[in-house]
């Protein structure tokens, strides 16, 4: 199994390099279904992937699916309101959870030998556990409305999604690499998900931003600079889990408040033992069989200090 | 050492001609912003001229000063920075009183009252986001008509639909107060397309509600706030594919159109999950009923005193706006903490401008992403 995590493509083309690192000719299956109304604009993409893509155009199919059977689009109505009810829950809970761990954190001892025992030390990494918990809360109750939505949607028996899915497999039957391109990860992810996308293991996937969010475990999502200011990391939803052991935070320098040490090095402990890996521009990590994370990759550490290398498992 | 400002300068030249002060004018214009101090000039002949705003704060009519043996009048005010103020010039000529726009200003600004020039303090800058954006792709503004049985007559309103509308998909609605004039005077269609191309604000269906009797209808008016949840919004929900909960409804509008969404709201609680009220004149009296504010105000002192007596949470989130130099800005400090106790989040925020439509134009962006957040957080191209 092999996996090359990219950064941003849109100033540094690294996606061709990546594609053609893999040494595979033939047709390679794309789902860029982030990009919404415009992902039948593939010109430039294609071009990128040596001409060799195969959109799966699952944005396009999920329209059609919600065109044709009322009985899914009722249930995705009532799904999205639920879901976004749980998000607003979901926050309420995670602001006042986060504002007791940087109240805490505010009373450690600045002397690093004096930190470690005292008793704020003790109190962060239980209010951090707190929003641990927190986190888990969200994602099984998310669980339980993807569940309500299959049964109520009829997903598994419904004839045009069937259609679809039976499609969407002859169309990558003959791929010898897949591509997930950045875009909405919320679109992105729900359309996986409706048409039970999976990647062979055997077959090597390139993804960058929202598509290499994707291809994790547990999927982060955040702004630091959106109009309404900083606000807390939010954890969204379960990925494919093809890469194990990493929150992606693709556009950090970008999206994140890098001169924050005590935010950061709090978003790292609530991930732990996950490492929280910064995909920026230009940054390609590949994961071989092993499934390691190379050292190139740039990590938060427990201190809010960005570290690659040796230094960063240190 | 600090220096001198620019009129003080030209105060001490040795001699004053017409040319030097032809000079200063053309170099300086008006007003003439020097750190935390903004300097008005008006060139002519006149017994008196005043500059004249309505900032809370300032003396209202703010004589100016001829400088002598010159056609040149000025004064000098503090501005603190990123304070917009407007204003005009009014000249006295014997019992002749004239009031008129800066001619030395360019910066004007629209309202239906008519114009203003504008004094734009230290690091005031119209946000791009309210300027045209070539990159934004329009949404569409247009006409609708319906027969209203509470306030029987008909009632004409704008419709936006963003770009990209997408009738297998439901989008959460804006009711707008005074809503040809926020689309004209707040630029509010051009500020909508730029930030849902942004990703700032989710795509939404905006409604542009004009009043008929402004001063009649919206200090709590019983058929306005029927007409408002019970007809305008089925007929919106019949015709567009709009979010089925009270959180994808919000009300919006400024000044009166500020009391109008908070008293709809209140006489339908749930029906709007979320308000947008900018400089609202919520005026109410801790005791008497002396509030100052003319008979206009009455109905509105009447229901702003009944809600403070008795608060209750009418509805989730209320963004409020106002701005610190408008009289508005001490009932709505205090209207904040009276809706919080009912159990409503409020994000109030202050700005140092006056009771117009740029003030409210510029808080858009803020009050839109909080309510409606674009899918900014969810996009990582």
């Amino acid at each position: 199994m092999r996996t090359i995590l990219l950064g941003p493509q849109r100033f540094t083309v690294r996606a061709t390099a990546a594609l053609r690192s893999l040494d595979t000719t033939g047709p390679v299956a794309v789902i860029n279904a982030g990009w919404e109304e415009r992902e039948d604009d593939i010109t430039e993409l294609d071009a990128a992937l040596d001409h060799r893509m195969r959109g799966l155009r699952l944005y396009h199919r999920l329209t059609d699916v919600l065109r044709k059977d009322p009985e899914f689009g009722a249930a995705a109505s009532r799904f999205r309101d639920r879901h976004d009810e749980l998000t607003g829950l979901y926050r309420i809970r995670l602001d006042h959870a986060m504002n007791g761990v940087y109240a805490v954190q505010h009373q450690i001892p600045s002397h690093p030998a004096r930190a470690h025992q005292s008793a704020a030390y003790r109190a962060l990494h239980d209010a951090v556990a707190g929003v641990r918990a927190i986190d888990q809360w969200y994602v099984a109750e998310l669980d339980r409305l993807y569940l309500e939505l299959e049964v109520e949607g009829g997903v598994n028996t419904s004839e045009v999604i069937g259609w679809h899915r039976a499609e969407i497999r002859t169309l990558q039957n003959d791929c010898v690499a897949w591509v997930l391109p950045g875009g909405n990860i919320r679109t992105l992810m729900s359309v996986l998900r409706l048409f039970a996308v999976t990647i062979p293991p055997e077959v090597p996937v390139v993804g960058w931003s929202a598509g290499a969010m994707a291809l994790t475990e547990r999927i982060a999502i955040f702004h630091d600079y959106g109009p309404d200011g900083a606000r807390e990391t939010e954890l969204f939803d379960t990925g494919l889990g093809r890469v194990r052991g990493l929150v992606a935070f693709p556009h950090a320098r970008r999206r994140l408040r890098m001169d924050a040490p005590d935010r950061l090095g709090i978003l790292a402990m609530r991930f732990a033992p996950a490492q929280c890996v910064l995909l920026d521009d230009g940054v390609i990590l590949d994961i071989g069989p092993d499934g390691l994370i190379p050292d190139v990759a740039r990590r938060v550490g427990g201190d809010g200090l960005i570290r690659s290398g040796e230094e960063a498992l240190a | 050492m600090r220096r001198k400002l620019a009129i003080n300068r030209l105060r001490e030249q040795p001699e004053l001609t017409h040319e030097v002060v032809s000079a200063f004018v053309d170099k300086y214009r008006s007003p003439i912003i020097e750190g935390q101090h903004a300097t008005f000039l008006f060139r002519g002949h006149a017994d008196e001229v005043f500059v004249r705003h309505r900032v809370v704060g300032l003396p209202d009519p703010l004589p100016m000063k001829q400088i002598p043996n010159t056609d040149l009048w000025a004064a000098t005010s503090d501005l603190p920075a990123g304070s917009r103020v407007e204003y005009q010039l009014e000249t006295r000529n014997g019992d002749h009183y004239e009031r008129f726009n800066d001619p030395l200003n360019p910066l004007v600004a629209h309202s239906p009252m008519g114009s203003s020039s504008v004094c734009a303090g230290e690091g005031y800058h119209v946000p791009d986001w309210a300027l045209h954006d070539p990159e934004a792709r329009p949404g569409d503004l247009v006409e609708h008509q319906m027969r209203s049985k509470a306030l029987r007559r008909e009632q004409s309103m704008l419709i936006y639909t963003p770009a990209r509308f997408n009738t297998v998909l439901r989008y959460p609605l804006l009711v707008v107060h005074d809503g040809p004039e926020y689309v004209q005077f707040a630029a509010m269609k051009t500020v909508l397309d730029n930030l849902i191309h942004r990703l700032d604000v989710a795509p939404m269906v905006v409604a542009f509600v004009p009043p008929h009797d402004r001063m009649r209808e919206y200090p709590n008016f019983a058929p306005h706030a029927r007409f408002m949840a019970r007809e305008l919004l089925p007929e919106l929900e019949s015709r567009y594919p709009l979010l089925d909960s009270a959180s994808g409804r919000c009300i919006m509008g400024g000044s009166f159109g500020g009391v109008a969404s908070v008293s709809t709201a209140y006489r339908y609680p749930g029906v709007f999950g979320s308000l947008l009220i900018q400089s609202a004149s919520l005026v109410f009296t801790d005791i008497g009923q002396d509030h100052g504010g003319g008979p206009a105000f009455d109905p509105v002192v009447k229901f702003v005193n009944r809600y403070r007596a008795k608060p209750t949470r009418f509805t989730d989130r209320i963004y409020m706006s106002c701005g610190i130099y408008e009289p508005l800005i001490t009932p709505n400090r205090s209207m904040v903490s009276v809706f919080r106790e009912a159990g409503i989040t409020v994000k109030y925020e202050e700005t140092r401008d006056g009771h117009n439509w740029d003030n409210w134009r510029d808080r858009l962006r803020s009050g839109l992403s909080w309510l409606f957040p674009g899918p900014q957080k969810y996009v990582y191209e």
